[in-house]
């Protein structure tokens, strides 16, 4: 804090760091799907040259105000969210704005992007993109639940809600991370981890393949470049605010990307396996199992 | 001075001079009979000035000089002036109101209402008891002659019945009166009070018979059938004579005649009243026809003054208050409502719409309602009072229950008949005359009640503290109300920002209170300014407006609990005026004032229990509470939230909320229920939460408000009424802040009144905004509109602000709250009431995106291609809340601090830590002012990075967007609004089930089915009544004895 | 023997009661509540009553100075005088409302006017 411009440098690398290691990350996820489902597969730098193309495209068109800032609320909600989380712990510099706030601002700093986008969406006047987002909502308002319990849970378990103390709590060792101490958390997170991340079973919210549907609908050309830009960071954040909460941190950049790659794993591994709820079923689902190992795990801390 | 014996022979002599006249000189006639009638008056007028303001001593008359038992004699004392005085009144209004009819029938008629002005006089005066007898019978028999005044088959059968029951009753009095005076040797009363005679056997029968036939002319319950035929069947000039005047006179009779008795009547007679009372209130719910309506209610009225009689010994010197407000009260309300009856002649209370042709009718005929019901500023509200005071000291709480219970009942089918008169269409009614001399006596019977009302509250020790001013303004507002709009609204302004000017110095040092006074006042005044959009003259609606302000402001200036009630009851009759102005708002404002006046009761029984614990009303009485404190806490919380519309008690505010327009939604929703708040906050800090009882209350309350919280926030994302949507998330948002306080914690309560007034700066922009645009388009429904941000982006801009802070999403202020509740939450141990909470907070998203996609983004619908942005007079309010929003987003510290410093005096533990802007707790850390700086410059940065990015995009039409390979050409087709969380709906949708509004339909429908069974013991055949009354007699006498 | 009157006063009175009570035709009841008074009157009357004494008449036969020791209560019989007069306005303004209930529904059957009910 001595010196708020180095500070700020460091920051800057952070977040260049994280975007790479998002879009790598995101090459390497769709080389597995691929490999998984017996097709070779689109090359690992792919996702540069998707930016690339994005980001140069001649036609740009808008809807209007909000459409023009939907995708900066986007960009500023996983930026933001990447500002307030701490990466590294032990390092003064790598942990970004964290003083500001605690879990609890991450956790609600979410929905700023989120919020910005179905309101850019919305005013791209396209039905489709409203179905989307009122799907969206749907399902988060229930994926927040296990998750919100899980947090608490460990809110408890470390009477904090400070990242640095969480953190701090799991150091020295797997058997001290939140995973060991608390797997009814870890479980309940863990499973509200796949919805956040917005792979199948919970894609119908972007529906990849069939119809058009959901935010992105009528974006395109230098919009959608700044989606994916998003994409690419948002991912990482939320590996690391999993990585953060269940296990244990990371006091090196090393550390953070392995741990990060496996966690976002995890849910395209998910992916591979399942196939896509319905909304209802989706709404439902997280209402069941997750629900109940989240009451488990404030019960049995 | 004028003797008293001109009050008698005045009116005799002048009936026999109108008699003489004969039929041609009817004019004349008239006018003798009402100089008789004024003449009584004024020497009634005169004694009673005389007896209240000098030692005026009480005076005997003495007949033809012999001193009793040689004669009959009359006295002239308090009492006597007080009654006499209320009789001649009446009767001299009601002759100037029945004059035509008089007229019509000719001078006998006069000569008889003569009679039966001076029967009941001498009723009240008489010391005889056979001379009482003769005057009753002669009362009766002109009684029986006016009844017939307006011929018919219904008005002949009815005074048939009349005669049936009457020759009964007197006779059975008579037979008394004999056998008192063959165990006593004398007739007179006093001289039968020094007999003695109730100790003999045979001397107490005969003391039973005079009172029951004394009871029965008080048409107790079951023997009442005749009396409701003859209010059904009578002229309504008429039925105002027997309700006001006969039974006024009776009344006397029987607290006369019960110094015979002696006290172990009491009981008896206060059981015969309380079931009369129930009884008759619970069978009017029944009932549609006015007149006799207005006959269940009179009956159950008088039932419940003979319960006051009865019960006298418990209301030590505070009886005669007591008795004398409620006799006026009923005195009034009875007339002014008979008489409006005769004028508006609908005999359906259906009907009564009609009344609306004429605003003074309806004027009048809610002063009778609300002065039947015991609301401020009228005789009975003290009266009301003191007697549930008086009861609740001597440990009587059965009868306080049994009476509460009736005065509800009575409620329920005043506010259905006025409701319905409010509302109902009245384009096919037929039209009516007013005519002069009708419309006078209720006027000045209207005007009486409330400069009584004033007089009575001087009575009251714990009412001189309360402030008339703001009530003198309100009147002076109804006397201009012929104005445009705009002129009242000025005033009206003006008035409050004086107000506000004197008032707020007041609250000087008690943060809760400023906090409170800026809402409310605050609220006030960008209520009265959003107002100036509306044209035209509003009739009533500063008046009703200001009441409910003017409530308000005493409910923060009180100083004991008698204040309180005033203001919240002040509050309530304003509030219900404006929820019901709404277009199809009849059956939500009638639920809401059931809800408002169950919980009424439901508070000043808590209240009485306070009184009683701690000895005197100060505020600090809430805190002793030491008989049945479970009881009393749970009773006056559940009183104030039916104004935070908490779960179970939350059915009537989507309706009413929603019927109504801009500014009034943004009154009942971001300023009204913060009242129930306000009361919520009292009783918790008199409660604490030391004693065992607090424990299970606070938890209790705590699963209320998180339950409010969810229901009201997925109630909330099924709506298709942007205004019902709203509605529902007030229930939801309210339920927050229930939650915190129940938490009973400085966290807790921090984040409670943190709620308290952020939420009525946020919602007060969503009510303003969404509401003025339901206005503008007509409609509330979200699915016929879309696309506004190109119309309105000053509202677009506003709504996205207020959804933000509601949301709680950084940096805006809302995300305090957020951050305080899982703080307490963790710290105290309520882990699944407050996921509850939180969840439902997430919820939120789903209405919220709901709404400001469906309004403003989407396609914009051709009918609305040419809508202009909201005017000023909305969008300056609007802008002054999302200024202070900013501000305090930005630095959250300024509101948080005081509010923290101010609960340390009540929380000392559990504070937040400020270093700087950072506020920490054990747990964990928030600093708004960074967040918003770190958010702002970081936003702005990518703003410009986006900018440069996208200097080539190009703005495009409106249905330029892929579509299934072809282009939209409707912007119906394309705009996704209706039905829009089905899948939502599908999984969760069960919360929604209607079942607390079953319940309530269920308890009403009991309740109805109950009062029609057992009404039909009234046949209608005379001679069932006749059975009635002598199986009445035979019963009470193998009770009694 | 001094009991007689009071005891038939009251037989009158029951039998009044029955007919008030128990006849269906309006002309019936009122001769019901003649009698009635009648009973109470003739009961008034009996209570004043002491045995062996004359009527309150001051006449040669009953002079003033010992008045007190040889006439009946008279307040009683005063009584009856106004009570008399009161059940004859009473008789008489009923048979009033037996005429005009006649000429609405030309019965005089009182289950017959039951318009107002509940």
């Amino acid at each position: 804090m001595d010196n708020i411009a180095i500070k700020l440098l460091f920051t800057l690398l952070g977040l260049f760091i994280v975007l790479n290691w998002g879009l790598i990350q995101a090459g390497i996820m769709n080389k597995i799907v691929a490999r998984v489902g017996k097709r070779i597969g689109m090359p690992v730098y792919q996702p540069y040259f998707n930016l690339i193309k994005l980001y140069s495209k001649r036609t740009s068109i808008t809807h209007g105000v909000m459409f023009y800032l939907g995708p900066l609320f986007r960009l500023s909600g996983g930026v933001g969210m990447f500002l307030f989380m701490p990466l590294i712990f032990g390092s003064e510099y790598w942990s970004n704005f964290s003083f500001a706030g605690d879990v609890v601002l991450i956790l609600y700093f979410q929905f700023f992007g989120m919020l910005g986008m179905a309101l850019g969406a919305g005013e791209g006047g396209h039905p489709y993109s409203a179905i989307g987002v009122s799907r969206g909502l749907s399902q988060w308002t229930t994926i927040e639940l296990p998750l919100t319990l899980a947090i608490i849970s460990i809110a408890i378990q470390y009477h904090s809600l400070s990242f640095t103390d969480i953190v701090a709590a799991q150091q020295g060792g797997i058997t001290h991370w939140t995973m060991w101490t608390n797997p009814l958390a870890t479980a309940a997170g863990m499973l509200a981890f796949l919805g956040t991340m917005g792979h199948s079973p919970f894609d119908l919210v972007k529906a990849p393949n069939e119809i058009p549907i959901g935010p992105p609908t009528e974006y395109h050309s230098t919009f959608l470049g700044v989606l994916r830009t998003n994409a690419a960071i948002l991912h990482v954040v939320e590996s690391v605010l999993f990585m953060n909460l269940f296990f244990g941190g990371a006091t090196s950049w090393f550390e953070l990307i392995l741990k990060t790659f496996l966690i976002y794993f995890w849910s395209v591994f998910v992916g591979v396996v399942f196939p896509r709820f319905r909304i209802e079923q989706s709404v439902s689902w997280f209402l069941k199992v997750p629900l109940i190992l989240g009451i488990l795990a404030i019960i049995f801390i | 001075m004028v003797a008293p014996i001109y009050i008698i022979t005045i009116p005799l002599g002048i009936a026999f001079l109108i008699g003489v006249l004969g039929k041609s000189n009817k004019n004349i006639g008239g006018m003798f009979m009402l100089i008789a009638l004024a003449c009584m008056s004024f020497v009634s007028a005169q004694w009673f000035i005389s007896f209240m303001t000098s030692t005026q001593s009480p005076v005997y008359i003495y007949t033809a000089g012999f001193k009793p038992p040689f004669s009959i004699n009359l006295l002239m004392g308090l009492n006597e002036a007080f009654f006499t005085l209320i009789i001649n009144i009446a009767t001299l209004l009601g002759a100037i109101y029945l004059y035509n009819n008089l007229k019509k029938q000719g001078t006998n008629a006069m000569s008889v209402f003569l009679g039966f002005a001076m029967a009941l006089n001498v009723m009240v005066m008489t010391r005889d008891i056979f001379n009482l007898y003769v005057f009753l019978e002669i009362a009766s028999v002109a009684t029986a002659g006016l009844i017939i005044l307006e011929q018919g088959l219904k008005s002949t059968s009815a005074g048939f019945k009349y005669m049936i029951a009457t020759g009964i009753i007197s006779s059975i009095l008579l037979i008394g009166i004999i056998f008192a005076y063959n165990y006593s040797g004398t007739l007179n009363i006093d001289g039968l009070i020094e007999a003695n005679i109730g100790i003999l056997k045979g001397g107490a029968i005969a003391i039973f018979l005079i009172l029951i036939a004394i009871v029965l002319e008080l048409k107790p319950f079951p023997a009442n059938g005749w009396a409701l035929d003859v209010y059904q069947g009578a002229d309504s000039g008429i039925g105002a004579m027997i309700s006001a005047a006969s039974a006024s006179a009776s009344l006397y009779v029987l607290y006369k005649l019960f110094a015979i008795a002696g006290e172990s009547w009491y009981p008896v007679i206060a059981v015969l009243g309380i079931i009369t009372f129930i009884a008759s209130n619970l069978f009017g719910l029944k009932q549609t026809n006015s007149k006799r309506l207005l006959g269940y209610s009179s009956i159950g009225q008088i039932g419940l003054l003979i319960t006051v009689l009865g019960l006298s010994p418990y209301l030590g010197d505070k009886f005669e208050f007591i008795a004398v407000t409620l006799l006026i009260s009923h005195y009034l309300a009875k007339a002014i409502l008979f008489w409006i009856s005769g004028i508006v002649k609908a005999e359906n209370i259906k009907n009564w719409s009609n009344l609306r042709k004429k605003p003074l009718l309806v004027a009048l005929f809610g002063t009778a309602v609300f002065l039947l019901l015991g609301f401020p500023p009228f005789p009975s509200f003290f009266g009301k009072w003191e007697l549930v005071m008086q009861l609740a000291n001597s440990g009587q709480f059965a009868w306080m229950t049994a009476i509460l219970v009736g005065s509800f009942f009575e409620g329920i089918y005043l506010f259905r008949w006025f409701g319905y008169t409010l509302k109902l269409d009245n384009k096919e009614l037929p039209e009516y005359k007013m005519k002069l001399n009708k419309i006078i006596p209720p006027a000045i019977f209207g005007v009486a009640a409330y400069i009584l009302g004033y007089y009575s509250g001087t009575f009251v020790d714990a009412a001189k503290g309360l402030d008339y001013i703001p009530l003198l303004f309100i009147a002076f507002i109804a006397l201009i109300n012929f104005l445009p709009a705009w002129v009242k609204n000025s005033i009206s302004l003006t008035g409050v920002i004086l107000y506000i000017a004197v008032i707020f110095p007041e609250f000087d040092g008690d943060l809760l209170r400023q906090i409170f006074a800026a809402i409310f006042l605050g609220g006030a005044v960008l209520a009265l300014f959003a107002g100036f959009y509306s044209k035209g003259k509003r009739s009533g609606f500063h008046v009703v407006t200001l009441a409910m302000f003017a409530g308000l402001a005493m409910l923060l200036k009180a100083d004991n609990l008698l204040e309180i009630f005033y203001a919240w009851e002040l509050m309530t009759i304003g509030s219900y005026f404006l929820l019901i102005r709404g277009k199809k708002s009849m059956p939500h404002g009638y639920s809401y004032m059931m809800f408002s006046l169950g919980g009424s009761y439901a508070l000043i029984f808590g209240f009485a229990l306070a009184f009683v614990s701690f000895g005197n009303l100060d505020l600090q009485s809430l805190s002793g509470i030491t008989i049945y404190p479970t009881l009393a806490y749970s009773l006056m919380l559940l009183g104030f939230m039916t104004k935070t519309a908490s779960f179970g008690l939350h059915i009537w505010l989507p309706g009413a909320h929603g019927e109504a327009v801009v500014d009034i939604h943004f009154m009942a929703s971001a300023i009204l229920l913060k009242a129930g708040v306000f009361g919520i906050i009292l009783v918790l800090l008199g409660m604490g939460t030391e004693a065992s009882y607090a424990k299970y209350i606070l938890y209790t309350l705590g699963w209320i408000g998180a339950i409010s919280a969810l229901i009201g926030n997925i109630a909330a994302s099924f709506q298709e009424s942007a205004k019902r949507l709203l509605a529902w998330s007030s229930i939801g948002q309210l339920g927050y802040i229930v939650f915190g306080l129940a938490l009973m914690s400085h966290l807790g309560w921090m984040a409670g009144i943190f709620y308290t007034a952020t939420h009525f700066l946020y919602k007060g922009v969503l009510f303003l905004t969404i509401g003025g645009i339901a206005l503008k388009l007509g409609t509330p429904y979200m699915y016929r509109m879309g696309g506004l941000i190109k119309k309105m982006p000053f509202s677009f801009i506003a709504v996205l602000i207020a959804i933000i802070t509601l949301s709680g999403i950084p940096p805006l202020v809302g995300f305090a709250g957020k951050w305080l509740f899982y703080n307490a939450i963790i710290s105290q141990g309520l882990y699944f009431q407050g996921i509850v909470v939180l969840f439902s907070g997430i919820v939120a998203f789903l209405y919220l995106f709901r709404l400001i996609y469906s309004v403003f983004l989407g396609q914009l619908k051709d009918e609305h291609r040419n809508v202009k942005e909201l005017p000023l007079c909305l969008l300056i309010p609007i802008y002054i809340l999302i200024i202070a929003i900013m501000i305090i987003s930005a630095r959250p510290d300024f509101i948080l601090k005081p509010i923290g410093n101010y609960l340390l005096a009540y929380f000392p533990s559990g504070a937040l830590n400020w270093n700087g802007t950072m506020a920490s707790t054990g747990l964990g850390y928030w600093d708004g002012y960074w967040v918003m700086i770190i958010v702002g410059v970081m936003f702005t940065l990518l703003f410009g990075w986006l900018l440069i990015l996208n200097s080539k995009s190009k703005k495009v039409k409106q249905f330029n967007m892929v579509y299934a390979g072809e282009k939209p050409f409707r912007p119906e087709t394309t705009h996704m609004s209706y039905n829009m969380f089905s899948g939502y709906n599908k999984a969760l949708g069960f919360f929604m089930m209607p079942g607390v509004t079953g319940f309530w339909n269920w308890m009403s429908d009991i309740l109805h089915d109950t009062a029609n069974y057992f009404r039909r013991i009234y046949s209608g055949n005379g001679q069932s009544y006749a059975i009635h009354i002598i199986a009445y007699i035979i019963i009470i006498y193998l009770i009694v004895f | 023997m001094e009991y007689i009157s009071l005891i038939t006063g009251f037989i009158m009175l029951m039998i009044g009661l029955w007919g008030i009570l128990s006849q269906k035709n309006i002309i019936k009841i009122i001769i019901g509540f003649t009698i009635f008074d009648t009973a109470i009157n003739i009961i008034i009357i009996s209570i004043g009553y002491i045995s062996g004494r004359t009527a309150p008449i001051l006449d040669k036969a009953v002079p003033v100075k010992d008045a007190v020791t040889k006439i009946v209560d008279p307040i009683p019989q005063a009584l009856v005088l106004t009570s008399i007069v009161i059940s004859l306005g009473v008789t008489a303004l009923m048979l009033a409302y037996a005429l005009k209930l006649h000429k609405y529904k030309n019965t005089l059957e009182i289950n017959k006017f039951k318009d107002l009910k509940w």
